[in-house]
Parts: C-alpha cells; sequence; structure tokens
C-alpha cells in the first residue's frame, strides 16, 4: 500500500548575500583557497573520516571537485572555477580568490547590484585591453625558438605546488620531460590545420621521481606478457604489423543487458555459443594478418589462445583512456561488435617492442609518425603522485595553449599588483563621458574601482603565509614579498631582493609601500612603467590564456552572484 | 563538509606522527625486542617484530596515520628493508620539527633547509660506499686466499663473483653487436683472480653454441691469459652446468631426478669458501644466521645454474617459501624446485608416481565448475526450460567433475597446478584417478613450470590441447637434508620439480606456530637486501657508520656561514633572513640521526641510557671532527670492527664475524621518504572530511574543532 504525502512548498532566500549563514561559508571557502595559494601555500587532507585514501593537495581542481558545498552561492562559484579548469587546467585558484574577492569587495560598497556589474564590466575590459595590447608591462612574449622562457613556465607549474614533494634537481628532470613531452606532441609535418597530439600518463607509484622517463609511441601495461621471450609478432607483407582495436566486451558473456528473459532448451549453451562467435572473429582476424588485437575490456582466454597460437599479440584492459590516443596512434577505427568487422577499421603500426619499468610489463606500440607521447611518470607516495600527475597535465596543457597565444604573464603576484596599479592610475583620468554612457558617477565609478583593485591585490597578498609584508613599488607596479619579523631597516632596498616575477631588483630606488588593501595604497603618478625583462632573471610565469580567461570567469562569476536576489529550494 | 585547522599552535599532524612512530622504537638495530599486539575484544594476539607488521596491526583511521602507513608500505613493497629506520625518523623529525616551530621558524625555512640539507648528506654518504667487487676484500682481509683452485664441477658457482671463468655471460642474440663476453672486470682482486679475457666471435649464423664452449676449454687464441695467471686453470673447467652451454636435461639436476635427493648442500664451515655472495650476505644478514644459510645456498645455486652471470642479480621471481610446522629450525634449507604441503591422499598419489616423469598442465584460474575468468559477467535473463524430467537425476557438477576428469585422461596429464582454488569433489575423483591436482599455486610458479616443461596456462580444461601440456616433471615426498621423511600428521611437504626449472624453495622449518611469519619476513628481507645490494653494485658500511657522518656533516653545515649554497634557497629568502634560521633547521635535521645512533647503542645494550649513548655519540664525532676527515675515520673504525664500539671493548678477534653492512638504496630512500612525509604534514594546515558523517563528527568529543561549510 502507497501513501501520498503532500509536497511540502518551496523554501524561499531572499537577499541571499545578506545572510550570515552564507557569508561565514563564503569567507571559511576564500580562507581554505586562499591558504593554498603559491609556491608556499598549505596543504590540505582531503578524506571521507571512515579510512578511505587521503588526498593531500593544493590544487583547486581536487578541492573543488571533492568538497561537498552546502551553499547554493558557494557551488555556483565551484561550477565557474571547474569550468574554467576544466577548459584551461591552471589558474583555478586564482580564478577562486578573485571572485570570492570581487564578492567581497563589492557586497560591501553602497551602490546598486547593476551600476557595479557596468562599472565591473568596464575596468574588465580595460584590463584585457591593457593586457592584449603591446604596450602592457606584465606580459613577455614566449620565444618557442629557445627553450628559457618554456622552461621557466613549466617550471613555475611544478614548483607552484609543494604536495609534489619535488626537490631541485628533481624539478629539472621533470621540466625537461615535460618539455620533451610536448615536443613530441607537435606534429612534424603541419598541414592546413595542425592539431597537437597527446600525451598520455603513465602511473608507476612508490618509485623515485628520477625515474621517470618519456618514450614516444604509447605504452599499454601488459601483465600476463613475460618478459625475456622475444615477442613474436606477425607482419604484414609491407612490413608493418596490422592492429585491431575492440571497444567491446570480449569476454564471451554476451554482454546482454536488456531486459526480458531469453529461455533455452537444455544442452543449448550461449556461453558456447558466443565464444564461437569470438572464435570466429579471431579467424578472421587471422586471416585478416593482424598482428596486434588490443581489447578495451575484457577477452576470453580461449581467444587470446588462439591468437596466441597464431602469432597474434593480444591485450585485453585497455581501458577507456587509452582509447582515443590508441586510435590516434594506430590510425584505427574502435570495432564495437563482434559480429561484424567495417572494412578500414585496422590501424598499423611501424614496430611493437617489451619494456619494464619498476616490475611493471608494458608493450611499446611505436608508430611511424606520431604525436602521441606517454610520460612514464613516478613519485614515492600515492598522494604526491596524484598531486604530481594533476601538475604535469596542467603544465602540459599550458604549453598547448601557449602555442596558440605565444605570451606569458609575469607570475609571483606582480601581473595582480600591475594591473591593479595600471587601473588605479587609468579609473582617475577617464573621460567624463564615459561615466554618462555607463550611467553612474564619478564617485561610483571609482569606489568600484578600488574594489576591483583591491580584489587583484587580495589575490598577491594571498602569497603570503609566514607573515611576511607584501609590497609594491610606485614605478613597475610589482610584488614584492619582505619576510616577517625582518629588523627595522631604514630603507626597503635593504630587505628586498627580487620582486615576485623576478624582473626587477633592488638595485634602483622604486619607492616600496605596504600592499595593504584598505588603507591607502598610494596611487601612480604615471601608467606603470613596462620594465626591461631579462629571460634570465624570470623567476615565475603564468600562462596567458588560463589567466586571461580566470580574470573574466571570475568576474563574470561574482557579478552573477551578485545579482542573486532569491534562492529557491525544492524541501521535497 | 567539516573543516579543522590543523595548526593551532602546535601542530596536531606532527604530534600524531611522533606518537604513532614512538611505537617501533624497539624495532631499530639488529637486536629486535618482539612485541604482542592483542586484540582486545577477540584477546587474539600475534607475535610481530618490523615495522610494517606493526603498522598492519594498529588502528590507523586518522588521515596522517594513513599517511605513515601508505608511506611505510611504499618501502616495503620495494625494499622490503628500512622500514623501521623510516618509522624511527618519521618519529625523531617530526619532533624536531616542532621544536622548530616552538622557535618561531616559518614553516618555508624548515621546508626548504631540512629538504636541501638531506640531499646534501645523501651526496656526503656517497664516499662510504663500498664497491660490491670490494665487499669480499674488505670484509674478510684477514683470510688466507687459495692460491689456486680446483676446477671440479662441484665446485662449480662457488666463487662466482670473483672468478673469471664463471661469469660467462653469452648472449644468442645474433642481433647483438657486440662479440665480446666481458668476463669479469675484477682485476683488482689480484691474488685469486685468474683474471683472463675471452673472446668469443660469434660465428656466422647460429651454429656457434659448440665452438664456443670449445673456445672455452681450449688453450686456443681466444682465450688471452691476463698477467701472472695461469690459463690452464681455466682448461678443466666444464660448463656443464651453464644453462647456455648444455642442452637441456643433460645436466645434473635435470637427468637424474632420482638420484638427486633435491637439496643442496648448506655451506661448507668456512663461509669464504662457499661463493663471493657468502660475505655479503652475512654482512647484509645483520646476524640472522638462519636466513644466511638458506642465501648462500639460493647463491651458490643459482649461481651454478648462470644466472648470475654478467648482471650478478638474485632473480627473486625464482624463489618461494614453504613454511613447515613441527621440525627444528635448524632443518631449514633450499630445495631446487616447488615444495608445498600436500593432503596425506595426495601423498599417496605421489608416492605411487615414483620416479615416473609426468606430464604437467598448468591452470591460471580456479578450476571449479562455477569459475569465469575475470570480466565475464554471468547473465541473469537466462532460462533454461525442461522439457521433461532428466531421468539419470545426476547434479550439474557431477557431470561437470566427470567431463573434465575425461579430458585430463585423455591427455593422460599426472600432475596440474592450478593458480587458484580447487573443486573438493574433482580433487577427489582426480586422486583415485592418480592425477595430483594441486591448488593456490602462485603465478611465477606457473611461469617457472612453464618455462621448464613447455606448458602453456590455460584458464578452461576445455581450451586444452596437445601444446598447451608439459613433460618432464616429477613429484616425490620432501626429506630433510638428512634424509628423513616428514610426517607429521595432517599435511606433509612434497617438492615438485623439472628439468632445468629456475625455481627454488625456502623450506623454513620452526616448531613455533607463532614465529612462521617472522620468519618468512626475516628470510624475504634478507633475501631483498641481497638482492638490492647486487642491483645497486654497492653497499654502505652499517653499525651506523652513515648516519654518524650525516651528522658530522650537518653539523659542519650549521656551523658554516652562507653554506650551503643552494640558488633556490637563496633566490627565494634573502640570505641573512635564511642564515637566521639555517643552523637552527639542520640542528634539528641532525637530531633525528643522533637519536637514531642513540637508541641504537642502546638497543644493542651498548649504551645503559639513551643520555649515556649520546654522550658516547658526541665523543666519537669529536674524534671524527679532531681526525680532520670525517669520512676517513669512519672508514677506518669500520675497518677496524665497527664504528660505535665504546673506548673499553676489546677489539674482536674475528673481525668479519662482526661486519654489517646496509643497502645504499634502500637506506637514503627510507630517509627521504620519512623527511617527505614529515615535511607533508608540515605544510598541512587543514583536514577536510568529505561525505556525509557529518552527525558522526558532531558526537564525537573534538567536534569543537570542526566548522561545516
Amino acid at each position: 500500500m502507497s501513501r501520498l504525502e503532500a509536497k511540502k512548498p518551496p523554501l524561499f532566500i531572499s537577499k541571499p548575500l545578506t545572510r550570515d549563514a552564507v557569508s561565514q561559508s563564503l569567507s571559511l571557502l576564500s580562507g581554505i583557497l586562499k591558504s593554498s595559494y603559491g609556491p608556499a601555500g598549505r596543504l590540505k587532507q582531503l578524506h571521507n573520516g571512515v579510512g578511505g585514501c587521503v588526498c593531500t593537495t593544493s590544487q583547486s581542481s581536487a578541492l573543488l571537485g571533492r568538497l561537498s558545498l552546502s551553499q547554493p552561492v558557494l557551488r555556483v562559484l565551484a561550477a565557474s572555477v571547474r569550468n574554467h579548469v576544466s577548459r584551461f587546467s591552471d589558474c583555478g585558484l586564482f580564478t577562486a580568490i578573485l571572485c570570492c574577492g570581487f564578492i567581497e569587495n563589492f557586497r560591501s560598497l553602497n551602490v546598486a547590484p547593476f551600476t557595479v556589474i557596468k562599472i565591473s564590466k568596464h575596468l574588465l575590459s580595460l584590463c584585457m585591453d591593457h593586457l592584449k595590447s603591446e604596450a602592457c608591462g606584465c606580459r613577455v612574449s614566449v620565444d618557442f625558438s629557445s627553450v628559457e622562457t618554456l622552461v621557466c613556465l613549466v617550471r613555475s607549474i611544478l614548483t607552484s605546488k609543494p604536495a609534489c614533494m619535488l626537490n631541485k634537481t628533481e624539478v629539472d628532470h621533470l621540466t625537461s620531460l615535460v618539455l620533451k613531452a610536448f615536443i613530441f606532441t607537435v606534429p612534424c609535418h603541419v598541414e592546413t590545420n595542425a592539431v597537437l597530439g597527446k600525451c598520455v600518463v603513465i602511473p608507476v607509484k612508490g618509485r623515485r621521481v628520477m625515474d621517470s622517463t618519456v618514450l614516444p609511441g604509447l605504452l599499454i601495461e601488459a601483465p600476463e606478457i613475460q618478459l625475456g621471450k622475444p615477442l613474436a609478432v606477425r607482419r604484414t607483407s609491407s612490413n608493418v604489423i596490422k592492429i585491431a582495436l575492440f571497444s567491446v566486451s570480449m569476454s564471451g558473456d554476451g554482454s546482454n543487458h536488456e531486459e526480458g528473459t531469453i529461455a533455452v532448451h537444455p544442452g543449448v549453451s550461449l556461453e558456447v555459443s558466443e565464444l564461437n562467435q569470438l572464435l570466429n572473429v579471431g579467424k578472421q582476424l587471422v586471416k585478416d594478418e593482424v598482428g596486434l588485437v588490443v581489447c578495451q575490456k575484457v577477452m576470453h582466454p580461449s581467444l587470446k589462445q588462439y591468437l596466441k597460437e597464431h602469432g597474434v599479440v593480444a591485450v585485453d584492459r585497455a581501458g577507456l583512456s587509452l582509447m582515443e590516443p590508441l586510435g590516434r596512434v594506430t590510425g584505427s577505427q574502435p570495432i564495437a561488435s563482434i559480429h561484424s568487422l567495417p572494412p578500414g577499421c585496422y590501424g598499423s603500426l611501424k614496430d611493437l617492442c617489451l619494456e619494464s619499468f619498476a616490475s611493471k610489463h608494458f608493450l611499446h606500440l611505436i608508430p611511424g609518425d606520431t604525436v602521441i607521447c606517454s610520460l612514464i611518470l613516478c613519485n614515492r607516495s600515492e598522494t604526491a603522485w596524484d598531486e604530481l600527475k594533476r601538475v604535469c597535465e596542467t603544465a602540459e596543457h599550458m604549453l598547448q595553449l601557449t602555442v596558440k597565444e605565444p605570451w606569458a604573464l609575469l607570475g609571483g603576484g606582480c601581473t595582480e599588483t600591475h594591473l591593479a596599479s595600471y587601473i588605479r592610475h587609468k579609473s582617475s583620468s577617464l573621460p567624463a563621458s564615459t561615466f554618462q554612457d555607463l550611467g553612474c558617477s564619478q564617485t561610483q565609478y571609482q569606489l568600484v574601482a578600488d574594489g576591483f583593485c583591491r580584489s587583484l591585490e587580495s589575490v598577491a597578498r594571498s602569497l603570503s603565509h609566514d607573515g611576511e609584508e607584501v609590497l609594491t613599488d610606485v614605478v613597475y607596479g610589482h610584488c614584492w614579498l619582505v619576510p616577517s619579523g625582518s629588523p627595522c631597516v631604514s630603507r626597503w632596498s635593504d630587505l628586498v631582493s627580487r620582486c615576485g616575477c623576478g624582473v626587477s631588483g633592488n638595485t634602483e630606488d622604486l619607492s616600496w609601500s605596504f600592499l595593504q588593501g584598505h588603507s591607502g595604497t598610494p596611487v601612480l603618478q604615471g601608467c606603470p612603467k613596462e620594465p626591461s625583462v631579462k629571460v634570465a632573471d624570470l623567476r615565475t610565469l603564468d600562462c596567458f590564456a588560463a589567466k586571461c580567461s580566470g580574470l573574466q570567469v571570475a568576474l563574470e562569476t561574482a557579478n552573477l552572484i551578485l545579482d542573486l536576489s532569491y534562492i529557491i529550494e525544492d524541501q521535497n | 563538509m567539516a573543516f579543522r585547522d590543523a595548526n593551532a599552535r602546535r601542530h596536531i599532524g606532527l604530534q600524531q606522527l611522533s606518537a604513532l612512530a614512538s611505537t617501533g622504537r624497539t624495532f631499530l638495530g639488529p637486536m629486535k625486542s618482539h612485541k604482542f599486539i592483542v586484540d582486545e575484544i577477540t584477546k587474539q594476539s600475534t607475535l610481530i617484530c618490523s615495522a610494517v607488521r606493526l603498522m598492519e596491526s594498529l588502528d590507523l583511521t586518522s588521515a596522517v596515520g594513513q599517511l605513515l602507513n601508505e608511506t611505510i608500505q611504499a618501502q616495503n613493497k620495494e625494499f622490503k628493508t628500512g622500514m623501521s629506520t623510516l618509522l624511527f625518523l618519521v618519529g625523531a623529525w617530526s619532533n624536531a620539527v616542532v621544536e622548530c616551530l616552538q622557535q618561531n621558524v616559518p614553516v618555508p625555512a624548515i621546508v626548504s633547509v631540512m629538504s636541501e640539507g638531506l640531499n646534501s648528506c645523501c651526496e656526503r654518504v656517497q664516499c662510504l660506499q663500498i664497491p660490491i667487487h670490494d665487499v669480499k676484500k674488505e670484509l674478510c682481509s684477514s683470510r688466507v686466499r687459495p692460491q689456486a683452485f680446483e676446477g671440479k664441477t662441484g665446485q662449480a658457482g662457488c666463487d662466482g663473483l670473483t672468478n673469471p671463468w664463471d661469469l660467462l655471460c653469452f648472449q644468442r642474440d645474433i642481433s647483438a653487436t657486440e662479440e665480446v663476453i666481458p668476463i669479469n672486470s675484477c682485476s683488482h682482486q689480484g691474488d685469486d683472480c685468474n683474471f683472463n679475457k675471452l673472446l668469443v666471435s660469434p660465428l656466422a649464423g647460429f651454429g656457434s653454441v659448440a665452438s664456443v664452449v670449445k673456445a672455452a676449454g681450449d688453450k686456443s687464441s681466444s682465450v688471452l691469459s691476463g698477467s701472472g695467471v695461469t690459463a690452464s686453470s681455466c682448461i678443466t673447467r666444464k660448463l656443464t652446468h651453464s644453462r647456455h652451454f648444455s642442452t637441456l636435461g643433460k645436466s645434473r639436476f635435470t637427468s637424474q631426478p632420482g638420484n638427486f635427493q633435491g637439496h643442496l648442500s648448506g655451506p661448507s664451515a668456512d663461509v669464504c669458501g662457499c661463493c663471493g655472495l657468502g660475505h655479503l650476505a652475512v654482512a647484509l644478514s645483520h646476524g640472522n644466521q638462519t636466513s644466511v644459510k638458506l642465501l648462500q645456498s639460493i647463491a651458490a645455486y643459482q649461481q651454478e645454474r648462470a644466472e648470475f652471470s654478467g648482471c650478478s642479480q638474485v632473480n627473486i621471481s625464482g624463489i618461494v617459501t614453504c613454511c613447515v610446522l613441527g621440525l627444528p629450525e635448524s632443518y631449514s634449507c633450499v630445495s631446487p624446485g616447488f615444495v608445498k604441503l600436500v593432503s596425506p591422499e595426495q601423498a599417496t598419489v605421489i608416492k605411487h608416481f615414483a620416479d615416473k616423469p609426468l606430464r604437467v598442465l598448468l591452470m591460471d584460474g580456479d578450476l571449479t565448475e562455477g569459475y569465469r575468468h575475470l570480466g565475464f559477467n554471468r547473465p541473469t535473463n537466462v532460462r533454461t526450460i525442461l522439457e521433461h524430467p532428466n531421468p539419470q537425476g545426476g547434479r550439474a557438477e557431477d557431470v561437470w567433475v566427470s567431463r573434465m576428469l575425461d579430458i585430463l585422461m585423455s591427455f593422460e596429464v599426472n600432475l596440474v597446478l592450478v593458480k587458484g582454488n580447487v573443486c573438493k569433489n574433482f580433487m577427489e575423483r582426480c586422486i583415485a584417478s592418480r592425477i595430483l591436482v594441486i591448488g593456490c599455486v602462485a603465478r611465477d610458479v606457473l611461469c617457472a613450470f612453464g618455462a621448464a616443461t613447455g606448458a602453456q596456462a590455460v584458464t578452461y580444461l576445455s581450451q586444452l590441447n596437445a601444446s598447451s601440456t608439459g613433460n618432464g616433471a616429477w613429484a616425490e615426498l620432501w626429506k630433510t637434508s638428512d634424509g628423513r621423511a616428514v610426517d607429521l600428521g595432517e599435511l606433509l611437504p612434497a617438492r615438485i620439480s623439472a628439468g632445468g626449472i629456475p625455481l627454488l624453495t625456502a623450506v623454513l622449518t620452526t616448531a613455533l606456530p607463532s614465529k612462521v611469519q617472522l620468519l618468512e619476513d626475516q628470510f624475504w628481507t634478507l633475501l631483498y637486501r641481497l638482492h638490492h645490494a647486487l642491483k645497486d653494485g654497492k653497499v654502505f658500511p652499517g653499525g651506523g657508520a652513515v648516519e654518524l657522518l650525516c651528522l658530522s656533516h650537518i653539523q659542519a653545515l650549521a656551523v658554516q656561514p652562507g653554506q650551503p649554497g643552494h640558488d633556490r634557497v637563496v633566490r627565494e629568502l634573502p640570505s641573512p633572513w635564511l642564515a637566521e634560521y639555517k643552523s637552527i633547521v639542520l640542528q634539528a635535521l641532525a637530531s633525528g640521526w643522533k637519536r637514531y645512533l642513540s637508541v641504537l647503542l642502546c638497543n644493542t645494550a651498548k649504551a645503559s641510557s639513551e643520555l649515556e649513548a649520546g654522550a658516547s655519540v658526541d665523543h666519537h664525532l669529536q674524534k671524527a671532527a679532531a681526525c680532520g676527515s670525517p669520512s676517513a675515520y669512519i672508514l677506518e673504525e669500520f675497518r677496524r670492527g665497527g664504528v660505535l664500539r665504546s673506548g673499553s671493548e676489546p677489539l674482536p678477534d674475528q673481525v668479519t664475524d662482526l661486519k654489517v653492512c646496509d643497502n645504499v638504496a634502500a637506506k637514503t630512500e627510507a630517509w627521504r621518504r620519512a623527511l617527505d612525509l614529515v615535511l607533508l604534514v608540515l605544510q598541512t594546515d587543514a583536514e577536510i572530511i568529505t561525505g556525509p558523517s557529518r552527525n558522526q563528527i558532531l558526537n564525537s568529543p573534538v567536534s569543537n574543532e570542526f566548522i561545516f561549510l
């Protein structure tokens, strides 16, 4: 007997941002993210409290992916940031912290939300125009003909996450591997539209980072293949290895998960008929001179035996993640049925050999011309390996994005403080017509611009985790960190050595001052200058595309959240 | 989601680490105290004697506990040694780091100085490494070495590493471009090294095997004698026991199963006479004599099979263990082939086999009716319709058993080795038909039998064809070295072997059931130590030598101004500021090793208290510093019989007995893993508990530490 229950009415929450619970959660989340930011950021242990594995991380994707947030406002924020990270990999924490900063700073202004949104959009366009202009002082162009800037970009990403537990030599080793892997993914012969390849990460946990290496082509783990024996593989008359790629299960269980019941007579075995069908496929493969069969799922032992007896190498359980690169490497079409082999589904390989790393055996697929490579990634502990994998993937992605837009932004907080000083300068010299167009007063504009700059500066201030003082200079608008508890000196130049990105030193007097957020950050006399960049000095660089997108996403998300007037919660 | 700030003034995570690690203190050093772990609910207890087993027995639900366990397991998986060191240093360093925090040293300074300090130590201690080739010289300098040796086959393989003739490595790979087979490069062995270079030019094509053998035994131009070495001693060498130069089935082990009792004679009284690895094994054993004996047999056997040639490795995958309860430990030995406990019924089948060669079948799954390969999902929506009742009324399993038995009979299989379980009913029927079926056989064992008999492992009996069975295996009941058959009631050890099988079983005997796991762990630890020592190609002098050098190195660094010149550190932190903390942090790093040495001295009863031990360590440090070159001092002390000897201790007569060596990679990796864990926890400022355990946390006593998002 069923019982009907009346539906509960939905819960209306008006002006969600004014609620205490919301602002508390928001500031807690912002605190978690800020404390994780940068190379000295603190780590978070994420676990389920009942013995699940422990994830130690300071990465936005791992943090936001695992947090279960109950406040809708926070969920909107997390969703935007994760969407940004899925497209750009990098600058997730930047986006999230900046977004929290915008919300906090704009909320406290006594300006109507729609005016704030209008003005902040204008400010964003000023930023974007500046970032894209030639005169931009926080942008360097990336020269792909030399390795230095690229090394700096990769190194910045590798060192930004302390949970990877890398020392200096290990960072150097991985930097060169990531760059090598990137070079493998660039096609040699470019036709009309070049497509970059892919670097597949092969996990080898529990080993030294220095054991990591990169190989062109693909590695498939093949635990059943014994080393020591030479690999006997059939080749076609043109001396290539034909490969068939199956995405369907070949385990012989029929995989018949449709509804309804099948009735069979005694003596009829579906298993046997299924196996016969598999063996027919096997015969066809042998007839077609196939030398290697890879199955995404499980292969029936009898089929494997049959193939092996005919000199065909068979590998099963390749896994979904390898299917796409397998198709690209070999040019084969995944076969989704064991009843028909479509014409032209086979691919080819130049060679096949065995490799072994740390007691794991792999089949190394060597194609003729490839943009796919395998990064065998080692790290001592599970949690550090997970972090390192995400970091290496971010670095690969960042390099690919940089090919499209060959610039990089100065890191170490310098871009943020530079942009803030640029906006402060620019907003004080706007023509009156701009305010008219925006429908706001100059005071309103100044208020919002100040909030905008403070939000940017708060990101730079998040780099300080041990009570370091954050300074900025009046000439370039860069960001400087001074250790806490430093002795009192008459001149800042005795304490500061290099700015966050490493471009400027303490040789000239740059009139430093505290970057204190609320109380008067000095307005520059003129536009922040463009320093002369020596590549050798560069310490930290950020991905241009990712940071630009992060800036936009942060502002748009903040505006969306500021504009929320009701939350309607279904209580059923 | 709950959130806890881990950094509330005193770092909770580091305190947890230190508390957990303090339980493993007595496992440090060669004199380990055993521990009983008692389950409060079931009152069952386990005897343990290693950090790994300790971690397994503790209830580690906290995040830090899990990370610690993960770290120890990772070290165990790769090295099987160094876990106690790791556990101890985790504790010592987390204490030291907490002290740094209390002195207001910023976290980045601790992280960078400590990790650079450890790096610097790892580089510094490289000068103490002893190459494997020199170990023998180093360890038994007092021994009078035989000036010549006999070329008896019985002694083949007994001097492996240092005798050139034994290390004939031959690559049959035609594509290999090297024409020369390196024999041995230990020319520095001087007195007993009959050094020669054997040049073997592969003849065009395949037919070179015979001629190579001839070349080796012939005083022809292809044998170039080294200086002052008689080439004739090489001539008597017969290469019948080399895998590459004898046809299968012709060697002693393979052709006469009946005569050969399946025992390797233990090492002779003089360990030096056994093999080059003998000393290394003794030095790495840290006093465990039973395992040393087994290891020396394994080394001798594998050498004899030319497994060692050129590459000098212990083949770990070719070794299994079998524990036999009820015999004294002195009966432990190494048997070629596969020893496993079988039921009396199976034993009857074996007796019936006598010396008959057996046809063998290998199965890599279970041998039951319901078994299907992994990944096979049984369809749930299939129904069988019976049109009329089955007159026989036979159960499906009986039908299956008969069918399978028919298959075995038709292929005349006598021996079935199964990776998984075997259906009881089927086992009984097989015994009745005099077919020996053995279940729960490890994959490596199946591989070894596959390689030796030509059998191909199958998953289902229906896959069986002529090419998947193998020939030439035999089975017998295992006998002790004095020839006694063992009849201990329920289960009997049986030995199954095949011609030329590269498989050895270490039979571990003990009268105490609670010691079984201990013995097994100890055996594997030592085996892996030897394996890694050969893989590294070098060892560290043991007994605290390396730690003492680290200590003296760090203390020197701590007082050195402006050093170490790590540009990364210097670039990120202004140097005057860093210098302020450098010394504190380096002292913290050093305190880990100092406590290690002190506890080591206490555990070995060389000091009565940690205070006294600390004073003794300081004394040695001063002496090392006074000597000018600490590393030279330490090496010299090691040669004289041990690094941390107290002044009153007389010099031991038999220096060889006391020298102890450690693995290089295992030790430095244990340090690195320990420090990584401490620094990882140090840099963690919050614990975030995800998932639906909100109420559980709210009800717990620490609920006020949590904030909910």
